[in-house]
């Protein structure tokens, strides 16, 4: 198990978490694609941590960062798509588009 | 050139004269309203100052010796740059007083003599405090001792005369006449400003003592004298009317008579000659300027004297044989007469200045006539008119021993001996001239029957009859000046001079032959305008051409306005078309609309679509990623 493979799989994550903020209709969906690269990013860390700095605690510490910030962006985003499903009644981001020209 | 040591009183103090003046202008424009006449008194108490300081300056100057220590300066600084001052000083020798007293003695009386021609007239006040701003000018003009300073008081004098021209502005004769004499002079006067920089480019300094010596030691290129001596007569001829800028004097009898008098008979006209005798060392030190003045000179005196014969304006006859004075004095100057010069315009300022008035009375007595066809006989109606005003013109024809033919003569003499004989033969058909439409005007004017509508002329009043007469005192006299009468004082050339003193010396030859020109321009004069033996109207026919050519001012007019329609003002149009159509409507105009346009654009990108955004985001980020990648040295 060398370092790339970890890499690959980080990077796998990442791509198809970024497909899936990109192509997705539904709002919530977004939100699961969003967590998908964050934990992409994770693995990533905890793999920089373990294999270049061993022993050590860095990469884990980083991650646990990574994890507390993602769930207070969630808790928030998940709110604000509440209150937009209430006035809109759709959480479908095509017809989310007041804020234009 | 410094003064050597403190001099009498009076030399020091004659800057008070345009100071004075410049002040009553202040308190005329300021207090018309509260002042009695509108301040016209106070206008003629300054210039009456001014006249009483030449006296005293006079006087001084008298006392100081001239060919020993050269003449009187003095100078304040009123900036200094580096090694740059710039002065307000004045210069004295005989020149300044000889033109001292020529323009105080002219402008009092003018004002004296307005204050009754102008009586009626509802800008009364104005009219005084404009007479009192061209009297300082005047004067500081004469009294300069450098060049910025002449150049200040020379556009001074310039602005007076287009606020006098056009006095009458709602004429649109009289506002167009203005604004002609104001371009064509503005034509030599930025002709004499770039002379005095490069004058001062080469010395370092504006003053003319300063100048003049490095000229005369030889210190300047003769390129350099050369061209900035052409400049200068360049803002010359502008001034005084000389070809081809002469076309405005004519024009500018549209201002009142007073004002023909002062400034364009016997005052601002002749700065350009004062200017070409003042920078005279500059001229000797490169004589083909000396000779170009001379040739100008000739040909303005040709040309103006032909075309005052067939003018039917009392007016502009009058305008039309200044210019050509002008031009024979400007021929003195260029055949190194330098006194012959000076003196004729002197005697010129002195005549011409009468006649002036003198038309100015009789157009008063005639309810306003200034056309010669309407008049007639009226040496009976006006005697005192007719009287003065003989006398000056006979003093302008030359007929001796009136003032002109002393001078005449003086210019004559210089001819002679300075330049080629075409000159001098040039010259006495210019002087033969001269007396013959002057006497085409005093018989038509004054002799021959009296017409009908003129049976009420009247004289004029004493307040306009007295300046009249004391012009005519001068006008006969001035030519005393000429005869050496004993002790030092040998004729005029020993008082005003260039160089070294001249003996006055009277070649008699000369003298008869002029005496005889001049009885002879006002024989025929006589015969053909008094008499009617050969009818004018008879020679027009046989002469149509030449009539027509010289009665339309040799179409020069013309010749201009096609000029400035066709060059100067396609000229403006192109500019115009450059400014509406790049500088606005591409550079102003178009830089805001592309930002609008750009604007108008770009909102479109900002869709409020999420994945948008989003995907704008990532491509910056691999964007920037890959820059990272190319231009980041790895260690």
């Amino acid at each position: 198990m060398s370092l790339l493979h970890f890499q690959v799989l980080s990077a796998a994550l990442f791509s198809v978490g970024l497909y899936g903020v990109l192509a997705r209709r539904n709002a919530v969906l977004i939100l699961f694609s969003i967590e998908l690269m964050l934990n992409a990013v994770n693995v990533n860390l905890v793999a920089f941590g373990a294999f270049l700095d061993p022993g050590r605690i860095m990469g884990q510490v980083l991650a646990i960062f990574v994890i507390i910030v993602a769930a207070a962006e969630v808790g928030l985003a998940l709110a604000i798509i509440l209150r937009v499903y209430r006035n809109r009644g759709t959480v479908n981001v095509d017809e989310i588009d007041l804020m234009k020209w | 050139m410094e003064v050597l040591n403190a001099s009498p009183g009076w030399m020091t103090l004659a800057w008070l004269a345009p100071a004075v003046c410049a002040a009553a202008f202040l308190a005329i424009v300021a207090f018309r309203r509260v002042l009695p006449r509108e301040g016209a008194y106070i206008s003629v108490l300054a210039i009456a100052f001014g006249f009483v300081l030449f006296w005293l300056v006079l006087v001084d100057f008298l006392g100081w010796d001239f060919s020993e220590r050269g003449a009187f300066s003095r100078a304040i600084t009123w900036l200094r740059v580096d090694d740059t001052r710039l002065t307000w000083g004045i210069l004295i020798d005989p020149l300044t007083v000889v033109m001292l007293g020529l323009v105080t003695f002219v402008a009092l009386l003018v004002q004296v003599y307005s204050l009754g021609y102008m009586a009626h007239e509802p800008r009364f006040g104005w009219y005084f405090a404009v007479h009192s701003l061209f009297a300082a000018a005047m004067l500081g003009l004469v009294l300069a001792d450098n060049f910025l300073f002449l150049y200040i008081m020379w556009e001074l004098v310039g602005l007076c005369s287009y606020l006098l021209i056009g006095f009458y502005y709602e004429r649109r004769s009289a506002a167009e006449a203005a604004k002609k004499a104001f371009i064509t002079t503005r034509i030599g006067d930025v002709g004499l400003l770039i002379g005095i920089i490069f004058l001062f480019r080469e010395t370092g300094t504006f003053e003319m003592s300063a100048i003049f010596h490095a000229a005369e030691a030889g210190e300047l290129s003769k390129g350099l004298l050369l061209a900035a001596a052409l400049l200068i007569f360049l803002g010359a001829m502008g001034k005084s009317a000389q070809f081809p800028l002469h076309v405005w004097l004519p024009d500018a009898m549209e201002g009142p008579t007073p004002v023909s008098a002062l400034i364009h008979a016997a005052t601002m006209v002749v700065a350009g000659v004062y200017l070409v005798a003042r920078a005279y060392p500059l001229f000797l030190a490169a004589p083909p300027a000396l000779l170009i003045v001379a040739v100008i000179g000739l040909v303005t005196a040709l040309l103006a004297a032909t075309m005052a014969l067939v003018m039917t304006d009392l007016k502009r006859v009058l305008a039309y044989s200044t210019v050509a004075h002008l031009g024979f004095m400007m021929l003195a100057l260029g055949a190194g007469g330098f006194t012959a010069g000076i003196f004729h315009l002197l005697t010129h300022g002195f005549s011409k200045a009468l006649v002036f008035l003198g038309a100015g009375s009789v157009s008063h007595g005639t309810g306003g006539k200034t056309d010669i066809r309407e008049m007639g006989g009226l040496r009976h109606r006006m005697p005192i008119t007719f009287l003065t005003f003989s006398i000056g013109a006979l003093a302008l024809g030359g007929v001796a021993p009136l003032s002109g033919f002393f001078s005449k003569d003086e210019v004559l003499q210089a001819v002679l001996g300075g330049r080629s004989p075409v000159f001098f033969i040039a010259a006495l058909v210019v002087a033969f001239l001269s007396g013959l439409y002057m006497a085409r005007v005093w018989f038509l004017v004054f002799f021959g029957p009296l017409k009908n509508e003129n049976a009420h002329a009247h004289e004029a009043p004493w307040v306009m009859a007295l300046p009249l007469l004391a012009l005519a005192f001068l006008g006969a006299t001035a030519g005393l000046l000429a005869i050496p009468w004993g002790g030092s004082y040998k004729g005029l050339g020993s008082f005003l001079y260039h160089g070294q003193p001249e003996v006055a010396h009277f070649n008699p030859a000369l003298m008869v032959a002029s005496m005889a020109l001049a009885l002879g321009a006002f024989g025929v004069g006589y015969l053909v305008y008094g008499r009617g033996a050969i009818s004018p109207a008879r020679l027009r026919e046989r002469f149509q051409w030449l009539h027509r050519l010289v009665a339309n001012k040799y179409y020069m007019d013309e010749v201009y306005q096609w000029c400035i329609n066709r060059i100067v003002l396609a000229f403006s149009n192109l500019l115009a078309l450059f400014d509406r159509l790049v500088v606005n409507d591409v550079g102003v105009n178009g830089t805001a609309r592309s930002v609008v346009m750009s604007g108008y654009k770009l909102r479109l990108h900002v869709t409020g679509k999420l994945y948008n955004y989003a995907l704008v985001m990532v491509l910056g980020v691999i964007l920037v990623a890959l820059l990272w990648w190319v231009a980041v040295p790895r260690p």
